[in-house]
């Protein structure tokens, strides 16, 4: 988390970069490429492609930046989902090249590669300790959906965890969480 | 509206995990805007979505920016490499307008194949997904011509006027039970429309028979549960009925009558 010299509120960064402000640019990329590089590779689980992803989404969040709105949420949030979204395409496309040839394509294609990717990244760094924090149940669902981009309802499907069950437990995790990082209740 | 029930749906978390559809992401920002309560607690979902990120960040490789900010024109626009340009450059007016023209076009072009390189990208991504679903739909589309093809030939069965309908009621066993034959008399082909019949055990069948001189015919064994016309066996002329009794798997070979769930007597005519 290295800041910079000076913190530029969210309502100034976005006004400059709209402008396309080299220095908001620079200012962005070097306060958020971790923790939205961090985000993808663990989705895809390749650091070339993760590379490639993290490159896209920061050409897309400056091109974009004039339709994020502030009152839907904060710009972290915007371009975290911007860059997940990015991610599992990417992670699509690869996997429907892999697969097109197999019968059952409906079902298949969206978790041949996710399957693998749940054992191969349990270590990636920090998760493991933020998320030993939990229960066992929250932990596969906030493992799921917050750092392999599964959606809610792929959980409840896959797992054969009732949807709401699913969002209860994200929920509850994100709660627990909180706590642990400490941000005000 | 019960706020608290609302927030514990979990509804504010997959809003802010970007999951939700168009629609719902209205109606979640109209609350918001109506329950303040509501957005304090988004508000915290949203910085724990960030710390966890912060927590879990990973530093890219350096080479990765110098990309970003050296090969786009994001970093730069064009025009503010002309500029540096001038500055730098001492040769006469003419060459630098070359030189200015051939950065901006240099500048430029890069941009435009980055752009489409990007977009190739995303159009690769597209297509492949509509393969997946048009390979979905074209098997869809084998299934209901299958059964399109079963229903044409029903329909010449039952269009033919050569083949003699035989309506056959529920007997006392079934009052409820119902299904015809069709027989053409010529041809000798019989075939089954099963209405409604009860579900069978699976030990058990329901088996056709044609009475021919009093005497019972079996016209075959079929199971409950078909929609299209059964082909039965051919039977000769000179049934005056048809009647379905249910019959150990396979069938027998005389009728248990007791069972007898429809029966039809052939029009004379």
């Amino acid at each position: 988390m290295s800041q910079q010299t000076r913190k530029i509120p969210q309502e100034e960064l976005v006004a400059l970069l709209i402008k396309q402000d080299k220095v908001a640019m620079h200012y962005l990329y070097d306060n958020y490429s971790a923790a939205l590089y961090g985000a993808i590779l663990r989705i895809v689980a390749d650091e070339n492609v993760a590379e490639e992803v993290l490159n896209d989404a920061f050409l897309k969040i400056w091109d974009k930046i004039d339709t994020f709105d502030a009152k839907k949420g904060r710009l972290f949030t915007w371009m975290l989902n911007l860059t997940r979204n990015l991610s599992i395409d990417k992670l699509r496309s690869k996997e429907i090249k892999k697969v097109k040839k197999t019968d059952d394509i409906s079902d298949n294609v969206y978790n041949i590669e996710r399957d693998n990717l749940i054992h191969q990244h349990e270590d990636d760094i920090g998760v493991k300790e933020l998320l030993s924090k939990l229960r066992e149940e929250e932990r596969l669902v906030v493992d799921l959906v917050y750092f392999k981009g599964f959606t809610q309802s792929e959980v409840s499907d896959e797992y054969e965890i009732p949807l709401g069950t699913v969002k209860t437990r994200l929920r509850m995790a994100l709660k627990n969480l909180r706590s642990v990082l400490g941000v005000k209740q | 509206m019960n706020i608290e029930e609302y927030i514990s749906s979990g509804i504010l978390e997959a809003y802010a995990l970007g999951e939700l559809s168009e629609k719902e992401n209205q109606e979640v920002m109209a609350m918001l805007e109506k329950y303040p309560e509501l957005k304090a607690e988004l508000d915290q979902i949203e910085e724990g979505l960030e710390r966890m990120a912060f927590e879990t960040a990973v530093t890219p490789p350096s080479h990765v920016k110098e990309r970003l900010f050296d090969e786009t024109s994001i970093a730069e626009k064009p025009k503010a490499k002309v500029v540096t340009m001038e500055s730098e450059v001492a040769a006469s007016p003419y060459w630098r307008y070359i030189a200015a023209a051939s950065v901006s076009l240099a500048v430029i072009s890069s941009v435009l194949a980055y752009n489409y390189w990007t977009k190739w990208q995303s159009t690769e991504t597209a297509l492949n997904t509509l393969i997946a679903q048009n390979e979905r739909v074209a098997e869809d589309y084998n299934q209901v011509n299958q059964q399109l093809d079963q229903i044409e030939e029903d329909l010449k069965v039952i269009n033919n006027t050569e083949f003699t309908r035989v309506a056959m009621k529920g007997t006392d066993n079934a009052p409820n039970s119902l299904a015809y034959v069709y027989w053409n008399t010529n041809s000798q082909e019989v075939f089954l429309s099963v209405q409604n019949l009860k579900d069978l055990t699976e030990e058990n069948q329901y088996q056709l028979w044609a009475i021919i001189d009093g005497a019972p015919v079996d016209a075959g064994v079929f199971n409950p549960g078909e929609s299209n016309l059964l082909k039965m066996k051919n039977i000769t002329s000179g049934a005056a009925a048809f009647a379905v009794t249910i019959e150990p798997k396979g069938g027998s070979e005389n009728p248990s009558l007791e069972t007898m769930q429809v029966v039809g007597e052939v029009a004379q005519g």
